[in-house]
């Protein structure tokens, strides 16, 4: 099941590729063009997940989280660029989960918006991602294919999470390196081939030979037979 | 009161005087009086005299002496009109009244600047949160399409985020009000927004960045870290070497956690060093470049005076350490157990 995300936000750039970043997610996705009675589309929309600004036309983003709270615990997340610490102060007492300052990191508010989901919907789940037999277990850091287990370090179960994410797809180095930066990893070219070069091994040892694939001048890609 | 000043301005009453003393001297002469009564009366009339202006000076000195302590004590000079009360002396409440008016028109200016200021503060602050969401809306746009193209153009986004957040930091630096809240502050987690916010300028330029043994917690407001950390960062870029290398770690000294933030670029001058601080001062290395503006370090260290916090800098041959030191309050520390 798709969950689905409300966007409350004026500016048209903003709402569009916010929008378009959440679907590219996996997520589903209704944006208001109307600021007349919003609650009312909230509740009419029933999101799992509402972003929302702080200034908007018509009544603000602080009337708008009160008035959803009336009828629904789920999360909100306020999206703003004034960062002063009232705003901030504000939108806890008004029962926001988050508060994210503009210009946000795309990564960040994704990470934000996953973690919500998880703990207010399948809070204990742990996340296991599984292609062609290969089980990557988050929580654990190990792999396991065939009943063999393989144990990863923290940048290797980063890697194989981004590729496990977009399996069958070639993933460009630039971006494995701009997510493993995201997760507070600072590694360079030079590392993510040495790591690289390491997760092969590993999964070499647990019978999965040939299950990352280098596309030259390309990237890297799981094997998709 | 200068004494001398005092008698050059008696001249005109010892003059007046002794006019009318010599005036009397002849009247009596002329009517026969002989000349030791004549003496007499003279000695007498400039005894008394001279008594008078002695008092006189006395007790003028005494009066101007307290005014003078009373302007010197007040912190706001211009508000001594209020503390002085009305004088007797005619000539002295044409004065009064004029030092009324001039305090007043001062405290009209006064609140009229103030005012401005605010106002203008204000202003650099609504422009700024304007200014974020088309950088908010470019940024989006990039990270939807990436490429190399788009992620030149996030890392100069980075760059003009940096600079509208200098401009509003510098508007509330110059505020005497409170704009910041003290929280307990991991400095590994500010580090880490600090990094994500350069992010892309970091990855251009390839530096190294690494994160030490970070896991202390001061009391400040994490914001304003994370706006300096910022500039030290960009900093780090803008006077790179071959192979930029960055690294974040903290120490714990008696009552004092020491944040570094260490790089190995080409390091500031021995006698740059003293002045790095100063407003508008650029160094040898920044008009080399001449894209330093003078301002950044400027304001870290206007910020970290609000808060409390030592800054300092060290460089030796190449490299640059810039050090942040927080004070660990011991009532905190106690509460803390």
């Amino acid at each position: 099941m798709k969950e689905k995300i409300m966007v409350i936000e004026d500016d048209s750039t903003i709402q569009e590729q916010l929008k378009n970043l959440l679907a590219g997610n996996g997520y589903e996705v209704e944006t208001v063009t109307d600021f007349q009675d919003v609650a009312g589309q909230v509740r009419a929309f029933m999101p799992h997940l509402v972003l929302l600004d702080i200034k908007l036309p018509g009544s603000d983003g602080f009337a708008i989280c009160s008035q959803i709270r009336a009828f629904s615990d789920m999360p909100i997340v306020f999206v703003t660029s004034s960062n002063t610490d009232m705003d901030e102060l504000n939108s806890i007492m008004l029962g926001g989960d988050a508060f994210i300052t503009k210009p946000y990191h795309t990564a960040i508010l994704l990470a934000k918006i996953a973690s919500l989901l998880r703990r207010a919907y399948a809070p204990g789940q742990q996340e296991v991602l599984t292609w062609k037999d290969a089980d990557l277990h988050l929580e654990g850091s190990f792999i396991e294919h065939e009943g063999k287990r393989a144990e990863l370090t923290k940048n290797e179960v980063k890697i194989l999470y981004y590729l496990f994410k977009h399996a069958g797809k070639i993933c460009p180095r630039n971006d494995i390196i701009d997510y493993l930066w995201d997760s507070k990893l600072y590694i360079d070219d030079n590392t993510l081939s040495v790591n690289m070069t390491r997760i092969r091994e590993k999964l070499a040892d647990v019978g999965l030979k040939d299950f990352v694939q280098t596309k030259h001048r390309q990237g890297y890609r799981l094997k998709n037979q | 009161m200068s004494g001398k000043q005092y008698w050059k301005n008696q001249v005109p009453v010892i003059l007046v005087n002794l006019l009318g003393l010599l005036a009397l001297a002849l009247f009596l002469v002329a009517g026969g009086s002989n000349i030791q009564s004549i003496v007499f009366i003279a000695f007498v009339w400039m005894a008394v005299l001279f008594c008078y202006l002695m008092i006189a000076c006395f007790l003028r000195k005494r009066y101007l002496d307290r005014l003078l302590k009373m302007a010197e004590q007040l912190e706001e000079k211009y508000l001594i009109a209020e503390m002085v009360e009305m004088p007797w002396r005619a000539d002295e409440q044409v004065f009064y009244r004029i030092m009324k008016m001039a305090e007043k028109s001062m405290l009209e200016k006064i609140e009229e600047v103030r005012r401005d200021r605010k106002e203008y503060k204000e202003y650099i602050e609504q422009w700024v949160h304007e200014a974020k969401t088309p950088i908010t809306a470019m940024k989006l746009v990039c990270e939807n399409y990436r490429f190399d193209g788009t992620r030149q153009v996030l890392a100069e986004l980075e760059n003009m985020n940096r600079f509208t957040e200098q401009a509003l930091y510098y508007a509330r630096s110059e505020h005497t009000e409170k704009d910041y809240i003290i929280r307990e502050v991991n400095l590994a987690d500010v580090a880490h927004e600090a990094i994500a916010d350069n992010k892309y300028l970091l990855r251009r330029f390839q530096v190294t960045v690494t994160i030490d043994d970070m896991g202390k917690t001061v009391y400040t407001d994490d914001k304003w870290i994370r706006f300096m950390l910022s500039q030290f960062i960009s900093n780090a870029v803008k006077y790179r070497a071959q192979h930029p290398v960055l690294r974040f770690y903290a120490r714990e000294e008696e009552d004092k956690v020491l944040l570094f933030i260490e790089d190995n670029g080409i390091g500031i001058p021995e006698s740059d060093l003293p002045r790095v601080f100063e407003k508008g001062f650029t160094g040898s290395n920044g008009r080399a470049r001449q894209s330093a503006t003078g301002i950044g370090l400027y304001l870290c260290k206007k910020l970290c005076d609000k808060l409390g916090i030592g800054i300092m800098a060290y460089s030796e041959g190449n490299g640059t350490a810039i050090v942040l030191s927080f004070q660990i309050n011991d009532f905190v520390a106690n509460v803390q157990g």
